[in-house]
Order: structure tokens, then C-alpha cells, then sequence
């Protein structure tokens, strides 16, 4: 396991360092590169609470939505720090998952489309409350990311950098949740919740705490966003493609697998981007359509499970 | 202003049959195999656009699109169920989530074919208006109104009398049991599919003649269909005509009595309240879903 | 200790168990027996929190009304219990079944403690294996008393983990009870069907026919009581006694 983490920070550092020099001149790319970031911070958040707590959402736009707006809100309105705004903008969309405690006690199917109804009554409430949003015709002029040190975060490479520490520390925490006891009784819970109840463990505080958890990580990955992109609005911030993209990059990574959302992320991402985009301009989600059914239909523990698989199987074949 | 509540009431009810038509169908399917097939809206869609190329392609009223949109949707609802078949591992949350990604092929596929753009009927034998005493609507409306309720008559008495409609019953309550009494589930599974995309269909056409659809109209659909499924419980055709209605009736008189923006938020709301405080739904037989 | 007045469950329109009270102490080792469907498993369910009872039905446990506390909380007060059908914890370790047990039911880590209990239940060498697919039924039933026993608990509720059993097996399982019962303390409540195994291991007996408490004795006393002979040997006709003529 230690090698692994060894294995995993040098990545990092290479990361750190090499996307910036091979990428930094080209704007474009480097913005592609950041957007699918924001898309990895997302489907880890998503894959934490589907693996961890069990529960599949349709609705993580509602915490994405909630945390941009927070957060340009704060900053715009208060005059918070943008750096300060982001974290709280996070603890903001945990206020509002506390809304959804209720649906904790539903299974399965009913939870998650629970969840897509409390998105879409955000979009609404983030459209009407005009005096707080601006309603449908957005907010602009969100305050860009500052510069800290000499170091300015609002340039491609100090966007990049920062979602690149934010996802490292996800990852960390979320392997770190995994590992632990609580890691494990939840481990337990997904089939056999009676089992690990009745030895003591208060399943529906310990899928909460996931459900914040979850609503933290989207949240502040929305308000990075907001400052990244300087305008909301309700159909953006709130809008579908933040509930479907995490989901298929998770289920194409493996949602059982730390790394696996965010690497599937940036792949599907960058790939939808690039090619998809290029092939279909209008409509090239038919392609992230067809990639999520073929997934669940043949793999559905996700394709980095299935390379690995593969990869032991060649090495036992070489060792043969 | 009670004029203006009575027509919105009136309105509301036109709709509602519509709704009724299409969220039997994802009834029927959720009742028989505990599948939410979230592509259920995109068969409505799917159907609606067929109406809109025979009436463009062909300068024919979209009445006459029925038996091809009857034959789209039923293939691909066959289809759907196909593919649901075949996922053995977790299959309540995967079948969500691969007739999610199904939507959204369909929906896409839909926007890549027949563009964004908004399309409704433009027969005027479709868009005359009717009047009921004070009350108006446009002959489709009026038309979709009723042949709705002539479909849902229709399949309740089938399902309450015939032997397939005993054979859902008895699928759906226990799968095993259905097995020994030599019913074949599967082939009652692909008939309900078949049955919801042929519902589906007339929904479809009904739904482009008397209104407008653009390609995110599908998954609007689906959730207001799963609202209604909801609310009526499961088991109940009678519930869901009631749910459909009560749904249609509310979206209306919100838009009347207070803003369209709203309209949708009165739905989510209606649906959250039912799903977390009452387990049975309105009108439900026992069952819980916790 | 654990006391149970006018406890009564309903499922639909079917009375599962009617009116039960009973009370036993810390330092006792009680059998609970009665025919197949006669309630021994829904009134373990009430007890640890599974099975709502009826209104009008009081749970006391340790000094305190549980009647309306939740599964996990029922755990931490010391109450363990077994399943007569072994429900590991899933994805799980043996050894992490026993971690998540200890850490949540007695709310911290001992690594001895859970050795101990391994070796105990014999499942040490079974530790690392995957619980749900990795042991025989024998070893998931041991497992359930390992788990229960990692709570810390006060009483055990055991839902026939001796059934089974060979005889060598369940002599050596039944002295592991006694010297569970006499060292710790713990009071044992025990579903069981082999009346020589309920006469030779429980100071008390409680026999339930029907959803309803018909005897309640010591062994010598219970088995040689006539309602309790007709309802488990059935020498007479069963349907005339349901639910009447017990009282």
C-alpha cells in the first residue's frame, strides 16, 4: 500500500509539473484540461457517496448549483475573500443537503430521483429569489480567482494547480474515510444494514455524514468553478450535465475505486471534448449516452477494474 | 377571475388526461418488473416527432402517424426491456441508470435529426377551437382529452379482466410464484413493455397535436410521469388517472393563479412531500419504499 | 435486567406474539422454546429493536424503557444478539466484522480483545477470510456469537446457534456458554429446540406456543408441565389449543 501511496504522489508531482509545461502556452487546451478537472471533482464527491454510502444521485448539479452561487454571492454581496468564500460555499451546500436528510430513509431508485427533485426546485427557487440572483438573467462580473504570493490563481496554470490540490485532497480524504472504521461499517451497510445496525453502528448518521461529505466536495468544486468562469445562471449552475457527467465518468473510471471517477473524468471529458465535440457538435452527449449503457451493460465496475484485471492476467500469463 | 380559474381547471384536466396515458405506462413497467424505465418520456418524445415528420414530410393530419409512432416506440421499449434483461448485478439502481443513458441517446438523437427547434402541429382542423359553455380549448386538445381517457378505460379493464392482466398481477407480486402457476414472466415483462410503448405512442401524437415539444420535452416527461407514478402508489390505474389529473389541474392553476416559473416547482414539491411523508402514495395500495 | 411487559406484535391481521411479560436477570441463563412459529424469533426482534411491538408493550432493559429506541442504540447499551440465520457483515473480513462490533457496539479498539474473541469462537485461523463467502455454516454461526460477544455486551440474545451441532460440537459450543456466562457475568437468553440441551445449559425456561408465554419454569418444572408436552409433542390435536385454553 505504501508503495502505492508512493507511487500515487510522485504522479502528482509530475502532474503538477509537467501538464503546465507541455500545456501552459495553449490556453485552449489548458482550459479544456481545467474544465475536467472541475468534472473529476465532482464525480469523486458523486463516487463517494455512491460507493461509501450506497446511495446513487441524479441531483449532484443541486450541490454544484448551491456552492457556485454561494460563493459568488458571498464574495460579491459580503465582500468575503474569494479564498475563504470558496470552503464556506462548500459548508453552504452542506446546509442545504441537510434539506435532503428526509430522503436518506428511501431506497435506492427513490433516493436518487428524490435528489433530482431537489435539484430541479433549486434551478426554480435560484431563478425566482431575482433579488438575491438576478433570476434567470444571471449573475456576471463573479470576482476571478486572486493572486496569492506574486502567484496569480485566476491564469490557466493557478486554475489548474488549485483544482489539482482540491482533487489530491479529496482523493486523500476520501481514501482516508475508506480506510476507516467508518470506512468499514459502511463497507458493511450495503448489504446487510440489519447485520451492522444491531451490533451498534447508527446507520443513518454514518450515510449523513456522507451525504455532507459529498454536498462539501461538490459545493466547493462549484464555487472554484463560479470564479473560474465569472457568470452563473440558473439553467447553467443547476444544470443537468453536472449530475450526468460525474456519473458517467464514475461508472467509466469504477465508482468502487478511489481514483477511478476522477481519471475517468478527465478521459471522458477531454475525449467528449475533443473528438466527440468535433465528430457531433449539437448532440454529442449521444455519445456519453451510449458510453454510460454500454458500461452498465458490460462493465459495469468501470473500465480501470477491467484493466487491471487484464493487466494481472498478462503478468500471470508472462510469469507462466 | 373565477372564469379564469374555471378554464384554467378545465385546461389543467385536458392535460392531465395526456399525462395520465403516458405515466400508465411507466406504471405498468415499474409494476411488473420494479424497473423505473427513466427512457419513458423519451418513447413519448420519440412518438411526438414521428407525428411532426408524417404531418411535415407528408401534409398529413398527425392523427395518421399513430400505427408508425405505435411501431417506433413499441420497438424500442422492446428494446429497452432487452437490454434492462440483461443486467444481473444490482439491477434495481443499474437499470436506472442504463434507461437514464437511453434518454439521453434518444433525446440527443431526437436534437441531431430534427434540430432544437420547437415544433407543434399546424393543421388547422387540430387548432380549431372548441367551446364547452364558457370554457375553450382546441379540438385536439379536447380529442387527446378524450381518446386518453377512452385508452386508460381501455387498459384497466384489460388488466382487471383478462389473463395477461393476471399474469401482470401475479409477476409482480411474486415472480416465483407467477413461475408455478406457468406464467412466463419474461414474456409478461416484454408484453408490458410493449403495451407501455404503445401508450407511449398515442401519448406522443396526442401530445404533439395538441401542444408543443422540442427534445428536452422527454426527460420533462419521464419525471412528471414518475411524479404521477408516485403519487397514484403502485397498483392502481384508477390512481394514476386521479394523480394525472390532480397533477395537471395544479400545474394549471399555478400558472394562473401565480407564475409559470412555478409550474414545475408545484410538481417537485407535490412529489417530494408524497414520496417522504406518505409511503403508499395518494391512492396506494401497501408498500413501502423505505 | 431485561424485562418485557404486555408485549404484543401484529403483522396485518395476524397476532405474532400476545401479551407477553417476563423479566430475567443479569446472572441468568435462559431458554426460550416453543414450536416452529410460536414467536421465539419476533420477541429476539423486539428486543434488539427490529420489530416494533404493538402500543401498550413496554421494553425495559438496564434500568431504562428501550420500547422506542433505535437498533444501534439497543447495541450500546449491551444488548448483543445472533441471527438463527448467520448474517455476516458483508464485504467484510471475519476480523473486520469483529472491528466494526467492537468500535461501534462498544464503542473502542481493542485489538487483544478481538483476538481473544477469535480464538474463543475458533475462528482464528478463519480471521482474514471474507465472512460472507469465505466459511462453512457451523463457522458463520460461531461468528455470529463473536460478534455479539465484541459489543461488550450484557445479555446475549442467541437465536439457536446449537442447532446442528454434532454432539462433540455442542457439548464443546455449550461449555464455551457456561464459561462465557460464568466469567463475564453475561446473562444469556437462548433460543433452542433440544430439550436436553435447554435442561443441561438454562437455569430457566420459557416455553411460548402460539405467540403466547405458556410456561415459565425451571427445566425439571417446564418439561413436566402438561400444556407444554401437548404443544411440543402434539400428542393432541394442535388447532383446538390456538391461541386458547393456555390461560
Amino acid at each position: 500500500m505504501n508503495a502505492m501511496r508512493r507511487t500515487a504522489f510522485a504522479l502528482l508531482a509530475v502532474l503538477y509539473v509537467a501538464v503546465p509545461a507541455a500545456l501552459g502556452s495553449n490556453n485552449y487546451l489548458m482550459g479544456l484540461v481545467v474544465s475536467s478537472l472541475i468534472v473529476a471533482g465532482v464525480a469523486v464527491a458523486w463516487a463517494l457517496l455512491g460507493n461509501l454510502g450506497g446511495m446513487v444521485s441524479f441531483g449532484h448539479a443541486a450541490f454544484f448549483g448551491v456552492g457556485g452561487y454561494a460563493s459568488a454571492l458571498l464574495t460579491m454581496k459580503l465582500g468575503i475573500p474569494v479564498l475563504l468564500a470558496i470552503p464556506l460555499a462548500g459548508l453552504v451546500a452542506v446546509l442545504f443537503s441537510v434539506a435532503m436528510l428526509p430522503a436518506l430513509r428511501l431506497s435506492g431508485p427513490y433516493f436518487a430521483l428524490a435528489i433530482l427533485a431537489y435539484a430541479q426546485i433549486f434551478r426554480i427557487l435560484a431563478t425566482e429569489m431575482e433579488f438575491l440572483t438576478h433570476g434567470s438573467g444571471g449573475i456576471s462580473q463573479i470576482p476571478v480567482l486572486p493572486t496569492i504570493a506574486g502567484f496569480d490563481l485566476s491564469s490557466r496554470t493557478g486554475q489548474f494547480l488549485l483544482l489539482l490540490t482540491l482533487l489530491a485532497a479529496f482523493l486523500a480524504a476520501y481514501d482516508a474515510i475508506r480506510r476507516s472504521h467508518y470506512g468499514i461499517a459502511l463497507r458493511a451497510m450495503h448489504d446487510s444494514e440489519d447485520a451492522t445496525r444491531v451490533v451498534g453502528v447508527n446507520s443513518v448518521l454514518l450515510k449523513s455524514w456522507m451525504l455532507f461529505v459529498s454536498a462539501f466536495m461538490t459545493g466547493v468544486i462549484g464555487a472554484v468553478n463560479a470564479h473560474v468562469i465569472n457568470f452563473l445562471e440558473p439553467d447553467y449552475a443547476f444544470s443537468g450535465i453536472w449530475s450526468v457527467l460525474p456519473i458517467v465518468a464514475a461508472i467509466f473510471g469504477g465508482y468502487r475505486t478511489v481514483t477511478g471517477p476522477a481519471i475517468g473524468a478527465v478521459v471522458i471529458y477531454l475525449v467528449d471534448q475533443l473528438v466527440f465535440k468535433a465528430l457531433v457538435s449539437t448532440g454529442h452527449q449521444i455519445i456519453l449516452g451510449s458510453v454510460l449503457a454500454l458500461m452498465i451493460l458490460f462493465a459495469p465496475d468501470g473500465l480501470l477494474p477491467l484493466l487491471r484485471n487484464a493487466l494481472r492476467r498478462m503478468r500471470g500469463a508472462s510469469h507462466a | 377571475m373565477s372564469e379564469l380559474v374555471l378554464q384554467a381547471l378545465y385546461s389543467g384536466l385536458l392535460v392531465g388526461g395526456v399525462y395520465a396515458l403516458i405515466a400508465l405506462g411507466l406504471a405498468l413497467t415499474f409494476g411488473t418488473m420494479r424497473v423505473i424505465n427513466l427512457a419513458h418520456g423519451e418513447l413519448v418524445l420519440l412518438a411526438a416527432y414521428m407525428a411532426y415528420m408524417v404531418e411535415s414530410r407528408l401534409q398529413l393530419n398527425p392523427v395518421f402517424a399513430v400505427p408508425l409512432a405505435v411501431l417506433v416506440a413499441c420497438t424500442c421499449s422492446a428494446l429497452v426491456y432487452l437490454l434492462v434483461d440483461r443486467i444481473r448485478k444490482n439491477r434495481e439502481l443499474n437499470s436506472l441508470m442504463l434507461t437514464f443513458a437511453i434518454g439521453i441517446v434518444i433525446t440527443n438523437a431526437v436534437l441531431l435529426i430534427f434540430s432544437g427547434d420547437v415544433r407543434s402541429t399546424g393543421s388547422p382542423f387540430m387548432q380549431d377551437a372548441v367551446q364547452l359553455g364558457p370554457l375553450f380549448s382546441m379540438k385536439s386538445e379536447l380529442g387527446a382529452f378524450i381518446i386518453s381517457l377512452v385508452l386508460v378505460f381501455a387498459l384497466w379493464q384489460w388488466l382487471s379482466r383478462s389473463w395477461y392482466g393476471r399474469a401482470v398481477r401475479a409477476v409482480s407480486s411474486n415472480r416465483d410464484a407467477a413461475k408455478l402457476m406457468g406464467i412466463n414472466p419474461a414474456r409478461t415483462e416484454l408484453i408490458s413493455f410493449i403495451v407501455a410503448g404503445a401508450l407511449a405512442a398515442c401519448a406522443g401524437v396526442a401530445l404533439y397535436s395538441s401542444s408543443v415539444v422540442h427534445p428536452a420535452l422527454g426527460h420533462a416527461l419521464t419525471v412528471k410521469a414518475f411524479i404521477i407514478t408516485v403519487l397514484a402508489g403502485v397498483g392502481s390505474v384508477p390512481g394514476v388517472l386521479a394523480a394525472a389529473l390532480l397533477l395537471g389541474v395544479t400545474e394549471a392553476m399555478t400558472v394562473t393563479l401565480w407564475s409559470s416559473a412555478l409550474q414545475e416547482l408545484v410538481g417537485m414539491t407535490l412529489f417530494l412531500v408524497v414520496l417522504l411523508v406518505l409511503p403508499n402514495g395518494l391512492f396506494g395500495t401497501a408498500r413501502r419504499r423505505g | 435486567m431485561l424485562e418485557l411487559a404486555n408485549v404484543t406484535v401484529r403483522f396485518g391481521g395476524l397476532t405474532a406474539v400476545q401479551d407477553i411479560s417476563f423479566r430475567m436477570g443479569g446472572d441468568q441463563v435462559v431458554g426460550l422454546v416453543g414450536p416452529n412459529g410460536a414467536g421465539k424469533t419476533t420477541l429476539f426482534n423486539v428486543i434488539s429493536g427490529l420489530v416494533r411491538p404493538a402500543s401498550g408493550s413496554r421494553v425495559l432493559f438496564a434500568g431504562g424503557d428501550i420500547t422506542r429506541l433505535p437498533l444501534h442504540q439497543r447495541a450500546r447499551l449491551g444488548l448483543g444478539r445472533s441471527f438463527q440465520i448467520p448474517q455476516p457483515m458483508h464485504e467484510l473480513t471475519v476480523r473486520e466484522n469483529l472491528i466494526v462490533a467492537q468500535r461501534f457496539g462498544a464503542g473502542r479498539v481493542d485489538p487483544r480483545k478481538i483476538d481473544r474473541i477469535l480464538e474463543l469462537m475458533d475462528l482464528t485461523d478463519q480471521a482474514e477470510r471474507d465472512a460472507a463467502n469465505g466459511l462453512a455454516l457451523q463457522e458463520l454461526k460461531r461468528l455470529e456469537v463473536a460478534k455479539a460477544l465484541a459489543t461488550e455486551p450484557k445479555l446475549l440474545l442467541l437465536d439457536e446457534v446449537l442447532a446442528g451441532l454434532e454432539t462433540v460440537a455442542k457439548r464443546a459450543f455449550m461449555a464455551k456458554l457456561r464459561e462465557l456466562h460464568e466469567t463475564l457475568g453475561l446473562g444469556i437468553l437462548i433460543i433452542e429446540h433440544d430439550i436436553e440441551t435447554i435442561s443441561s445449559l438454562c437455569h430457566r425456561v420459557a416455553v411460548l406456543d402460539f405467540g403466547q408465554l405458556i410456561a415459565d419454569g425451571t427445566p425439571g418444572e417446564v418439561f413436566s408441565n402438561p400444556d407444554v408436552i401437548r404443544s411440543y409433542t402434539g400428542a393432541e390435536p394442535v388447532v383446538e389449543n390456538a391461541g386458547v385454553g393456555h390461560a
